[in-house]
Parts: structure tokens; C-alpha cells; sequence
């Protein structure tokens, strides 16, 4: 009885439904072109979707709150053409620094986010659309207004992209390490926990001990720390830095999350289920070429997707609530 | 009176007049005027001329604040104003190009913002648990999407004919019309959400909407109309900016949503709903026309406008938040 039980919540679970749906979408592209299920073709799409698959953690995380970040780009162009000038104009060199570099500028963005909507109430849309200007414009500045560092000046820390440990390209292994961290730290954690408490009734949270204002602090710097790693690993994987990088790549993040399942009112969300997600999305974007849809309507299709998504989520839900109740019928 | 007297730094009722300073709106326009003085400063080339001359291409954006005003106050949001706007100018510009009349082109745009804006309304009217945000992220990107779809791989298409499109840039003596259109605009826009019932039943919704249902508010009606009305204001200003450019591309309207928003929310319109009137918000978006007008003027790069107006945005709303915590603090410490 209770086996049966672990089943049924395994197969009614959301992060089930979307596993079906990556098979279907895997089933149908490599049906349509055999070369989709290949090592190196999903090692590529992996690389290209590392800054948004990385990022959609950290936005996991904000969501689960009930706030939202779309500075998270601007971040990314900051801390990404930090380190890019820094290389160019040779003050740095190598890989670990780069990215200690970019990963410290992006905490410390992050952590003024946190701090502005914390402790001063500002509510996080208004926050971070004031910020994604702010960082966007430093990120100019500081390429001498629209500076690029192309391949060259990049020296060995294009390199990091290109190569591999245990066969497995490096970038991949950044995400992998992400996840499995993000997993554990959500499932099992305690402040991981605090996160979900918080977001599923912050009252309830402060009333039982739990410092709501500092989880807020929290999880925004995760979210800046993500998106200077982010800044890093498009630098590396596209080999330049350009001030205007990933210039709306925040929809993309949230649209990943939303995909994945997480409540845009806070409270519920799951890593697996933003993992699913960002994969479906990676997947779509590159099937719609092989499926023979024009170049220029990929964005059409991606935001009706988008869309669709919500709406079915929208229409399950009331069908469960439904069905609840007439569980109560006598 | 949530949203009557706005965003008050001063809550104790005193004589009218420092009522009227110490307003939102009050601070407001000695900032307005303090802006005014720094552009001088700035450039000296920062006069009524130039600044008219300059304007047009700001003032198409108070446009957009006008509606968005009314979706703050219901506490949502719309972010595909700026993808609206570009498919109105699309619409326009192709329908301008079969040759049709000047009047036709003006029907397309304003009918295709209604369509873009009845579309975001059903969606969020049938399906009332969704977020107004994540509707309107997924509707910003098929609209644009659907503008680069009609645009093709070029990416802009320009008017062959600019005759209708040069009557929306006449000028009585130095003043564009378009100013004057923008004030009768502006004040019948504040005039409904300030005095009308409908302006308050607005309010009622943005304060509880559960509430405001049950007091027989037509929730969702109005909330359909408002984002219609957001549609048919995208299409108003999409023509004006196809005034300017004669020509459409996939770039226009990039981040007006924001700038729209930006200029409600320093107008003291809070977006968690509610609070905030039409004043605060017409007399904040003519200080960023202005303060943009000038820096434009003083040669400033345009990041780092954009940077200056991130700046005040926050800061507008995170400045009476902070004054108010170190009060409580003040206060706390008194009673101990």
C-alpha cells in the first residue's frame, strides 16, 4: 500500500510530466533528425543554454520568495566585461581568477539588490528594473563605451569552454556542480528551507523565528553570485565580452522557472523541475530549425509556448481543485 | 481615502500650504524646476527651443505612462507596452505602403494595439490566478516576435509615402502638437481616475480586489478595459514614433515598458496597487522629458542617462520608505 503510494506521487508529480515531455520533444526532434541524439550535439546544446540553465537557479530561488530579478543580465554584462577588460588590458590572466573576479562583482551587485529591497521595502520589479539600467550603463563604462574583448584578448580563458574532464566538456561540469549543490542545499538544508517558508507565508516565517529580511538579503546575492558565474561562463563559452550580452536574456531565465514550475507568487518550485525546464526550452530552441520552422518565428512560437504553459498550468489546477472537492461530497 | 492625497511624506494635517510642499506632488515640482535649473547649467544650449525641438521624441512615452498609471493602480503590471508598440508601428507602416489613406494607416495601428491589448486582457480575465507579469512576458515576446515575422530578415521597412505621417509633426509657432495632444490626454486621463466612479472603483480594485468584487465592482470588465486601453495608447504612440523615423524596425519601443513604468512609479503610483494619483505621475514624466531633454543637450552618453533615471527611480521609492524606518526608529527609541 504505502510503495504504491511513493509511485503514484512519483507519476503525479509535475517534475514526472515534464520528464514525459522532454522524452515526447527528444522522440520527436530525433525522429526528425537522427543527428539531435548524439554525445556532442547535446554537449552543444547544454554549452550554449550553461548561462541560462545556471541563472534559472538562482532566479528558482528569488521566485520561491515571491520576488523576481531582471537585473540578472545587466549583472552578467557587469561582472562579464569586468573580467573581459581585465584580460584584454593584461591585469589578469588564467581561469581561477577571472572567475573569482566576476563572481565577487556579481555577489556584490546582488548583494546592493538585496539590501535595496531588504531593508528599504522597494518592491523587487521596481528594484531591479532600476538596477538592470544601472549595471547595464556601468557595463558600458567600463568597456570605454562599447569596447570589445574579442578572441584574442581573451588569452587561455577561452579555453575553459573547449575543454574537458572525465570526457565531459567543462562547462557542462559547472552545471552539473550547480545543480547537485542547489539540489542538496534546497531539499535538505535548513536555510534552503527558510527559503520555501518564507515564500509560502512570510508571516508565518517571522512570527516562527525566522529572519524574513535577511532570507530576502540571501537570496538575492545567490542571485547576483549566479549571474557573475553566468558573466564568467558567457565570456568563456562565447569567447568575447560585449557590453550589451544576453541583452533580455531575463525573460529566458523566467521563462525556465515558469516552465519548470515555480509559482511566480513564491512558495513552490523545485531544482528538478527548474532543471526540466531550462532543458525543454533548450530543446524547443533548438528544434524549431530542424522541425522547419523559419528563424524569424522562433521567438513567436517560444513566447506561445510560454504561454500554453501557464494556461494548462492554470486549467490543471482547477480541474484538481475540483476534483478535492467533490472528494469532500458525501 | 487610500490614494486620495497620493504618497504623503507628511501625515500630520497642518496649513494647506505645507501641505502642498510637503506633498509627493509638491516635491515633485521643485524637483521639476531644480531639474530645470541644472540643465541650464549644463549646456547652454539648454533653452525653450531646443527643449521643444527635442521633446517629440520623449513625449510619445508620457503616452504609454497614462494607462500604465491605471494597471499600477490595480496593483499588476503590463511589460509588452514596448512590444505593442512595435508591431503598431509594423501594421502602420506596411498598411501606409499598399498605398492606403493616411486615415486607414491611423485606424491599423490603433485597431492592432486594441487587438494586443484585448489579448493580454482575456487572457488575464479568463484565467484570473495567472500573473499579469508572466501573461505579459510571454504576450512581449509574441508580439515582437510577430512584428519580425511580418518584417522579415531585413528587420525595418520604411514608408514610401511620409505625407499623413508629417501631419503628426505640425507645429503651432515653436510648440509640437504633440504636446498639446499629451495634456488633453493627461488631464482627461486623471480627470476619470481622480473624480469619476470609475477611477475609484479602479482604486477599490488595486486596494482589495476580493473585496471590491463582493462590494458588485465589475472587477474583470474593468480590468479588460484598462489593458485595451493600454493597447490603443501603444498604437497612438507607435504612430507618432513612425512620424519620426518613417520607417519601422524590430528594436522600436525596446524597453519603453520600463521608461513608462519608471516615470508612474517616481510619480509616486506605488505598484503594489492602490496608491498614487494622475498628478504625481504627469508632473514626474515631464521631469524625465526634461532631465533627458537636457543631458541629451550636455552631450551625456545615453547609458548613462539610462544609469541617472535607474537612480531616481530607485531612489523615489526607497527614499520615504527609509525616512519612515529611521522615524519609527527615532520614535522607538523615545518611548523606551
Amino acid at each position: 500500500m504505502k510503495k504504491n503510494s511513493t509511485v503514484k506521487k512519483i507519476v503525479g508529480s509535475r517534475e514526472f510530466l515534464l520528464a514525459v515531455i522532454i522524452a515526447i520533444l527528444f522522440a520527436l526532434v530525433t525522429f526528425k533528425s537522427p543527428s539531435f541524439l548524439t554525445p556532442k550535439s547535446l554537449s552543444d546544446m547544454l554549452k550554449n543554454n550553461a548561462v541560462t540553465m545556471v541563472m534559472a537557479l538562482g532566479m528558482l530561488c528569488v521566485m520561491l520568495v515571491g520576488g523576481i530579478d531582471i537585473s540578472i543580465t545587466s549583472t552578467l554584462a557587469l561582472s562579464g566585461m569586468s573580467i573581459g577588460m581585465l584580460l584584454k588590458y593584461g591585469h589578469i590572466s588564467g581561469i581561477i581568477l577571472p572567475f573569482i573576479i566576476a563572481i565577487a562583482i556579481g555577489i556584490a551587485c546582488g548583494l546592493i539588490v538585496g539590501l535595496i529591497i531588504s531593508r528599504a521595502d522597494v518592491p523587487p520589479i521596481i528594484a531591479t528594473m532600476g538596477f538592470m539600467y544601472i549595471y547595464r550603463a556601468m557595463g558600458y563604462l567600463i568597456s570605454n563605451g562599447g569596447e570589445w574583448a574579442g578572441a584574442a584578448a581573451l588569452g587561455t580563458f577561452k579555453d575553459f569552454a573547449t575543454s574537458t574532464f572525465l570526457g565531459i566538456n567543462k562547462v557542462i561540469w559547472v552545471i552539473i556542480v550547480c545543480y547537485v549543490i542547489f539540489f542538496v542545499f534546497m531539499k535538505w538544508a535548513r536555510t534552503g528551507r527558510k527559503i520555501y517558508a518564507v515564500g509560502s507565508n512570510a508571516e508565518a516565517a517571522q512570527v516562527s523565528g525566522i529572519n524574513v529580511r535577511n532570507i530576502k538579503l540571501l537570496v538575492f546575492s545567490i542571485m547576483g553570485c549566479l549571474a557573475g558565474l553566468g558573466g564568467a561562463l558567457q565570456v568563456s563559452v562565447y569567447a568575447s565580452a560585449m557590453p550589451d550580452m544576453q541583452y533580455g536574456g531575463e525573460m529566458d531565465v523566467i521563462a525556465a522557472c515558469v516552465i519548470g514550475g515555480v509559482s511566480m507568487s513564491g512558495g513552490r518550485g523545485s531544482v528538478v523541475g527548474v532543471l526540466f525546464g531550462s532543458i525543454i526550452l533548450a530543446t524547443i530552441a533548438k528544434a524549431l530549425p530542424l522541425v522547419g520552422i523559419d528563424a524569424l518565428a522562433q521567438n513567436m512560437v517560444k513566447g506561445i509556448i510560454i504561454l500554453v504553459v501557464v494556461v494548462v498550468n492554470v486549467i490543471l489546477q482547477r480541474i484538481a481543485d475540483n476534483n478535492a472537492l467533490k472528494g469532500r461530497e458525501m | 481615502m487610500a490614494g486620495k492625497s497620493g504618497r504623503s511624506i507628511n501625515n500630520v494635517p497642518e496649513s494647506p500650504f505645507k501641505k502642498a510642499i510637503f506633498s509627493w506632488e509638491g516635491i515633485l515640482v521643485i524637483v521639476f524646476i531644480l531639474v530645470n535649473i541644472l540643465s541650464s547649467q549644463l549646456s547652454e544650449f539648454y533653452n525653450i527651443g531646443n527643449v521643444l525641438y527635442q521633446m517629440p521624441t520623449f513625449l510619445a512615452e508620457v503616452l504609454l505612462m497614462l494607462p500604465m498609471a491605471y494597471i499600477l493602480v490595480l496593483g499588476e503590471i503590463d511589460i509588452s507596452v514596448g512590444a505593442m508598440v512595435c508591431l503598431c508601428a509594423t501594421t502602420s507602416v506596411m498598411v501606409c505602403n499598399t498605398g492606403a489613406p493616411f486615415i486607414l494607416v491611423v485606424l491599423a495601428a490603433l485597431a492592432t494595439g486594441l487587438c494586443c491589448g484585448a489579448i493580454n486582457g482575456f487572457i488575464l480575465t479568463r484565467f484570473q490566478e495567472l500573473p499579469p507579469m508572466i501573461v505579459t512576458l510571454g504576450t512581449q515576446i509574441i508580439f515582437r516576435g510577430l512584428a519580425e515575422v511580418i518584417l522579415g530578415s531585413g528587420g525595418s521597412v520604411s514608408a514610401a509615402d511620409t505625407k499623413g505621417f508629417k501631419q503628426l509633426q505640425t507645429k503651432v509657432g515653436e510648440v509640437p502638437t504633440i504636446l498639446f495632444v499629451v495634456l488633453v490626454f493627461a488631464v482627461i486621463a486623471a480627470v476619470i481616475l481622480g473624480k469619476t466612479i470609475f477611477g475609484r472603483r479602479v482604486y477599490a480594485i488595486g486596494t482589495n480586489r476580493v473585496a471590491a468584487y463582493y462590494a458588485g465592482i465589475h472587477v474583470q470588465k474593468i480590468r479588460f478595459i484598462i489593458y485595451s486601453a493600454m493597447g490603443v495608447m501603444s498604437g497612438l504612440c507607435a504612430l507618432y514614433l513612425v512620424s519620426k523615423s518613417y520607417s519601422a524596425n524590430t528594436t522600436q519601443g525596446n524597453g519603453f515598458e520600463m521608461d513608462a513604468i519608471a516615470m508612474a512609479v517616481f510619480g509616486g503610483i506605488s505598484s503594489t496597487g492602490g496608491k498614487g494619483n494622475l498628478a504625481g505621475g504627469i508632473i514626474s514624466a515631464f521631469i524625465i522629458v526634461c532631465l533627458r531633454c537636457g543631458l541629451k543637450l550636455a552631450n551625456v552618453h545615453a547609458q548613462v542617462i539610462l544609469l541617472i533615471i535607474g537612480v531616481l527611480l530607485i531612489s523615489a521609492v526607497a527614499l520615504p520608505n527609509i525616512i519612515k524606518e529611521i522615524r519609527k526608529a527615532a520614535s522607538g527609541k523615545k518611548k523606551a
